[in-house]
Formats: structure tokens, sequence, C-alpha cells
């Protein structure tokens, strides 16, 4: 199942936009079979971000997390990133889980208590050759019964 | 007593006039007044300030216009190499092929291919004087706008072709007889910081501080070759050694930069880590805009060359590893080159320039001739005295 899954999210890939550089695609084509490797219910819809970092730089976006769903956030960079930095923050902004430990493939569970808007911050700790690119992924896993 | 007094005047007074005369006025400090003084001195307080406040808006404007050129201009995605925009006049499209070819040869040379951070190249052609009520717009001025938060992927060049490249690329001038050669020096020169940014990135806070506070002067060729030609460099525009002008334009540098002339290792490393330990703010937008006389302002010759010179000489991922550090400057140079950074630059510097001699050092055609004459002057007094009769 698992197989299909990936050779779907392949297929569904987009082609190489005009004007992509090497590195986007590279995050683009990683970021999609991240996804698919981790599995989705797909309801609600995958949520994707992406960008490019330098050294010690961040970024953050807010999403909402629906209560009950049991979430992945995966965090995928390009070739010259050594080090990638995953936090997710609660509604008010403190920190609730933080990854750092994968290196170039930070992974975090989470399963929201309640719905609400929950930041995500990544810091882009080690990179080769300025700017790295990145993308996020926040993936529905499924909805636990409440 | 008189006598004897009278004697010694004699003999030390030739002396004192004689090294006057001959000792080079090595170990003092400049004057202030250098023989390559390209504008009047005396302008008037109210002329001064309206130059002064002429630069300032051309300045801005420079930046300004980049700043606009960076959100207009789209960029080239089937050409690697810069993407080229002119401005001052419309070019038939086989002029434009012809810079574009020699741009993307001038690429290949680097060793550049698809990168990072992408360079546009905006060449200012010659354009007539500006109306009366505005000053010219900066014509004669390289000035860059580096990758910021903003667009952490675009590096902008501001090329002023002036009216002799503004003919080449017009083609109103033979190629054939102005050579390709010295037009891709000249457009490889214009790239300046833009290639290495291409090369290697976005520098590390601590490396892009340092190249910031000193405006550039050791990151502005990235070629093998000299600026302006097979090996010409900053250091040939200071003329020959034994011109009168040589010493002059030698004190004018800082201390540090004379000293590492000299093949001090210790001058070296203070030339070269200037502006290191200073922790200032990178501004956003970065425009460096580079001085009309560069070559003098620069505080290690030919300083233009070192950064390339270095990465050729350490490699690309020792080059990188020391490009994107978070380490203070001297560390993470020390660590690519394997060797303190003084001695290395101190080696570096010799290949280009026998190291000078420094201090209060005679000619020795004045040595002799002032010895000559002293014992002249002694083998006068000794005869004299050896006749003395004493009555």
């Amino acid at each position: 199942m698992r197989a299909i899954l990936v050779l779907l999210a392949i297929l569904a890939m987009p082609s190489a936009m005009p004007g992509q550089q090497r590195w986007e695609r590279q995050v683009q084509e990683r970021v999609q079979r991240a996804i698919a490797a981790v599995g989705t219910s797909s309801r609600p819809a995958v949520v994707t971000r992406s960008g490019m970092l330098n050294t010690d730089e961040e970024a953050s976006f807010r999403t909402t997390l629906v209560e009950h769903v049991s979430y992945a956030i995966v965090a995928v960079c390009d070739d010259d990133c050594s080090r990638l930095q995953l936090t997710l923050l609660s509604p008010s902004g403190s920190d609730i889980a933080k990854e750092r430990n994968s290196e170039s493939l930070p992974t975090l569970h989470f399963t929201a208590e309640t719905t609400a808007n929950y930041g995500i911050r990544v810091v882009m700790e080690g990179c080769r050759w300025n700017p790295c690119w990145y993308a996020i992924a926040v993936v529905p896993l499924r909805k636990l019964p409440s | 007593m008189a006598f004897v007094r009278r004697w010694v005047f004699f003999t030390l007074a030739p002396c004192a006039v004689l090294a006057l005369a001959y000792l080079p006025p090595r170990g003092v400090t400049s004057n202030g007044k250098s023989v390559f003084v390209g504008q009047s001195q005396h302008a008037t307080r109210a002329r001064q300030h309206a130059q002064a406040l002429a630069e300032e808006w051309r300045n801005a404007d420079a930046a300004v216009r980049l700043l606009e050129d960076r959100q207009r201009v789209r960029r080239d995605v089937t050409r690697s190499s810069p993407t080229i925009v002119f401005r001052g006049a419309t070019l038939p499209p086989r002029a434009v092929r012809n810079v574009e070819t020699v741009m993307d040869s001038v690429w290949r040379a680097l060793g550049l291919g698809e990168t990072k951070v992408r360079v546009t190249l905006v060449i200012e052609l010659q354009r007539p004087t500006g109306s009366a009520d505005s000053p010219t717009p900066l014509q004669d001025r390289v000035a860059y706008l580096t990758p910021d938060s903003t667009d952490r992927t675009t590096c902008m060049a501001s090329l002023p072709a002036g009216p002799y490249w503004t003919l080449v690329i017009l083609g109103k001038r033979d190629a054939r007889h102005e050579g390709f050669g010295r037009f891709a020096q000249w457009l490889q020169a214009g790239l300046g910081p833009c290639a290495f940014y291409a090369a290697y990135g976005t520098p590390g806070r601590p490396v892009g501080s340092w190249l910031a506070a000193r405006n550039w002067d050791v990151g502005l060729y990235l070629g093998s070759h000299g600026i302006a030609g097979e090996r010409f460099s900053s250091l040939d525009l200071m003329g020959n050694p034994s011109s009168p002008w040589y010493w002059d334009r030698v004190y004018a540098f800082p201390a540090a930069t004379v000293a590492c002339l000299a093949g001090r290792p210790s001058g070296c490393r203070a030339a070269v880590l200037a502006g290191a330990p200073e922790e200032r703010t990178i501004p956003i937008p970065n425009v460096v805009l580079v001085e009309r006389r560069w070559w003098r302002v620069q505080n290690l010759l030919p300083g233009e060359r070192y950064l390339g010179d270095v990465a050729r000489t350490v490699g690309r991922d020792r080059f990188l590893s020391f490009w994107t550090s978070g380490q203070p400057v001297d560390t993470a140079l020390a660590a690519a080159l394997n060797r303190p950074v003084g001695e290395w630059t101190a080696d570096w510097e010799r290949g280009f320039v026998r190291p000078i001699r420094l201090g209060p050092t005679p000619p020795f055609g004045a040595a002799v001739i002032a010895m000559a004459i002293a014992v002249l002057v002694l083998t006068v007094v000794a005869a004299t005295a050896s006749r003395r009769q004493v009555r």
C-alpha cells in the first residue's frame, strides 16, 4: 500500500516549472516523497510551505490544526543543508515541541487537543552554500476517536 | 679650544647638509600632498557643499535604480550566466547577442554554471549630460546590490560603460581592433562581489560583516588573471618604484598595508583582518559602491584579487567552510588556509612585489659619497693637526 502511495506521489509530482532552480525542485520532490512516506488521510488537506534561508536565519508560519487529528510535521532541505531545526509553537507563541537531532529531515508528531492556529518555525542551522532551500509539510495522519 | 670647535663644526655641517639632501623621506608620514590630484583643491565652500550634495544624490539615485531594476527585470531562465540589461540606449539584437556571448564565455571561464545566487548585470551606456536642475546620474562608479532577506537569490551589478565601451557595445568601434579579450576582462571585472555571491553564495555573518566594513576591497575580482590584463593589478597603478611619487603613494596607505608590502607577517595579518573585529549590522538594502579610484583605498595590495586567490589555493570545499563559517574571520581563514593568516598573506604578497625596505636607510650611492667626504675631511684635519707646532 505504501509503495503504491509513493508511486502515486511521484507520478503526481509537478514537472519542473520553468524558472525553478535545481534546488527548489529538489526540495519539492523530497517533500512529496516525505508526504507519501508518512501516509496521509488527506482530510484535512496537507499544508506545505517552502522557501530559502541562509545559515542561522529562521522562518515561521501559522496553520490551523484540528482537534483530535494526529499530524506529522516534516521538514526537508536541499543537498547543501546540513542541519535544520523544526519547532511547533502554541497559539500563544511558546514552544510545544522541537526537533533538531534529525539533521536535514526533522519530523514532529502532534495531536491537537483543540482546534487552533499553531505556529511552525524552521531554523537553518547549517547550510554549506547559502541560501539553502527548505520545505515543510503538515500531514494529517488520522482522526482519533473523541 | 675655539679652533677645535670650528673644525668640528666645519666637519659636521657638510655631513648634515649631505644627509638632508640625500636621505629619502622614508619613515615619515605623507604630507598629504599628492602629485595624483585630478581635481582642483581650491573650490569654494559653496561649491564643495554642492558637490557633496550631488554625490549623495548620485549614490541614493544609484541605490534606488538598482532596487527598481531588481524588482522589474525578468530573469532569462534559459541562461545560467548573468541576465544583462542595457540602460541609456536601445541596442540592436545583434549587439545584445554579442555581449551575451562574451558574458557566457566569461561565466564559463570563472567555472560557474547554474548558481544559487543569480547575477543581473545592468550596463549603463553613456548618456548625454543631465539637465541643469539635477546632477548627472552616477556614470563612473560601479555599484552592487547584494542579496538580502527580501531577495536572497539576486545580486545586481551596475556597470557604467563610459564613452569607450559604449561605442564598442554599439558597434561603432571595430571589435577586431579593440579586442574581445579586453572587453571580456572588463565584463569579468564588472561582476565584482556578485561573482563571489554566484560562486560561493551569501557569506556567513562574520565574513559578510568583515567585507561590508572594508567595502569589499579584498573581493572585487574573482578571476585568475589581473583585473585589467594578464597580470595587471592595483600594484601596477602605483607606478615604478624608482619614481619620485612612489614612496608618497606607499605612505598614503595605512601602516599595516605598508608593513605588508615590506613582507612583515604581522602587518599582513593586520591588513587582512582590518574591519574584522567590528560587529556591524549589514544594512538592507546593502549597496556596495566602489570608489572611483578604488586602488587608492585598499588595505592590501593587490587586494582586489585576495579572496579569489585564497579560493583557488584552498579549493572550493575549504573556501566554502570559511565563507559560511560562524567563527571569527581570523579563525575561519586560518583554518581554511591551514596556516597563520599573516604568514600566508606575506608569501602571497611576495608573489606580486619585492618586499620594500622600510626605515631611514640611505641609498648606497649617497652613503659612499658621504663616507668619502667624511674621510677626506678627517684626513685634512689630521694632516693639519700633525703640522701644528706648539711654540
